[in-house]
């Protein structure tokens, strides 16, 4: 299945935060979130991701093997690093 | 959420404070380094340190890739923004605050600098396809949790030709200054939190040389409150016994081994610098990246003259003593009045896992201010 890359230059509603406010960026901050895989792009090994409040960004899967609809990535700087398993239900 | 409200039950804290009591011996002084900036965000914003004895003190250490990265090089990424008019420099958000000598990018892009922020490097690399004209930098900092992202973005560049797509590599790696922590004699430290995404990567072997060459216990440990409570109790375990070991509280995500393709790929883009300047700690050799001669055409540095000029910190600055845990945050001369997040002086201030942030921000320095005028 394709799709289209979900524009991320501007940050606003993206799965992932990056800003200069007093949250700060999460990818200097070495934080890695869990994200759901709703969609993927295996040629081009990308996935569409949502985060619990159903905002969605564009992940590099190449390291994290097979991936899935329903499964759940760690996620840092756009790229899977781990695998966390299938959620229930999905 | 699964893998974040079952670890931040508070009756589970309560009973996890309770084993942490019994673990100490009351004669004793425990210190233990937190590595990574993202224990210490969590620390503080859930107030752990708060249910801890008075006699367990938990040190911040180099683990915030923002607070690590010298003057130098942000007036090396300023250099090729504002000298180079068909250049768009790209960088994570925190870095945008960094100071350099003179101006941080924030205010160079003020000054007229095409600088952007952006989340990953594969934004970035959109940037550039939108942008066949100019030629976009991306600044990559970070340790090995980011650095395999770059390597991919890099690994996609090359595969899709995209020839104005260039890199300027700060990436740093997390065990080489551990080593020139523990080789410190301004430090003594008990034990050690280890660095969770970093070991999603790298995995916990490469921190095998702490208990067997230190003697000293490390505990891979995971970003909620329990996780790190949890992992604070397994290390006064392991000394009330004796005993210096390896261990992973953060299994749920960290194999042993790490991410073997995640090691592949930055071992395929990525070789390892002789040495490079971290602030508060100089020059460590073999502590960072640079692309390596695959790579040798996605190198900003190879293709712009930057003043690559060592700069030393302002004098008030403590960063330094404050990376390495000798001072507190708190104790630094401009902490708090001329160095607070809007105007920061020292990289510690600016990123929210920055100790000194995040001391500021949870108001660990009204109470700590107190304590001492009373």
């Amino acid at each position: 299945m394709s799709f289209t890359p979900q524009p991320q230059g501007d940050h606003a509603g993206h799965a992932g935060a990056c800003g200069v406010g007093e949250e700060g960026c999460i990818t200097c901050g070495d934080v890695a979130l869990p994200l759901q895989v709703r969609r993927v792009d295996e040629e081009r090994m990308l996935a569409l991701c949502q985060n619990e409040s159903g905002q969605t960004e564009t992940v590099e899967i190449a390291l994290v093997g097979e991936v899935a609809p329903g499964d759940e990535l760690l996620v840092h700087a756009g790229t899977a690093i781990a695998h966390l398993g299938t959620k229930v239900g999905v | 959420m699964k893998f974040v409200d079952e670890f931040r039950d508070p009756e589970l804290g309560r009973v996890l404070a309770g084993e942490i009591l019994g673990e100490v011996d009351p004669s004793r002084h425990y210190k233990l380094m937190e590595v990574c900036g993202g224990h210490t965000h969590s620390i503080y914003k859930y107030g752990i340190d708060d249910l801890l004895p008075e006699n367990v003190e938990l040190v911040h250490g180099p683990g915030c890739p923002v607070c690590v990265m010298p003057m130098g090089r942000i007036d090396d990424g300023i250099a090729i923004a504002a000298e180079n008019p068909e250049v768009i420099l790209t960088c994570f958000g925190d870095m945008m605050r960094i100071p350099g000598s003179t101006q941080s990018f924030l205010e160079a892009k003020a000054d007229g600098a095409d600088i952007r922020m952006v989340y990953s490097p594969l934004d970035a690399l959109r940037i550039a396809r939108s942008n066949p004209e100019r030629t976009v930098v991306f600044f990559a900092i970070g340790f090995e949790t980011t650095a395999p992202s770059t390597a991919l973005t890099l690994k996609r560049a090359k595969a899709e030709g995209v020839p104005n797509f260039l890199c300027v590599c700060n990436h740093v790696t997390i065990v080489p200054p551990l080593r020139a922590l523990l080789d410190s004699p301004d430090l003594r430290l008990d034990g050690f939190i280890g660095p969770g995404h970093v070991s999603t990567v790298v995995g916990v072997r490469p921190f095998e040389f702490i208990p067997a060459e230190y003697g000293k216990p490390l505990v891979t440990a995971g970003f909620e409150p329990l996780d790190v409570l949890q992992t604070i109790r397994m290390i006064l375990a392991q000394l009330r016994k004796g005993e210096a070991k390896l261990e992973n509280q953060y299994k749920r995500v960290v194999p042993y081994e790490g991410n073997p393709a995640a090691l592949k790929v930055m071992q395929e883009v990525f070789e390892l610098r002789p040495h490079f300047e971290w602030r508060g700690l100089g020059f460590i050799s073999q502590s960072a990246l640079k692309l390596s001669e695959a790579y040798a055409d996605f190198d900003a540095e190879l293709k712009y003259t930057v003043p690559g000029v060592r700069v030393a910190d302002p004098k008030a600055c403590q960063c330094g003593e404050v990376l390495k845990g000798v001072i507190k945050p708190w104790e630094c001369k401009v902490f708090g009045t001329a160095c607070t997040p809007e105007h920061a002086i020292g990289t510690c201030m600016v990123s929210p896992e920055g100790a000194c942030a995040a001391y500021y921000n949870f108001g660990r320095y009204a109470r700590e201010k107190e304590a001492v005028v009373s």
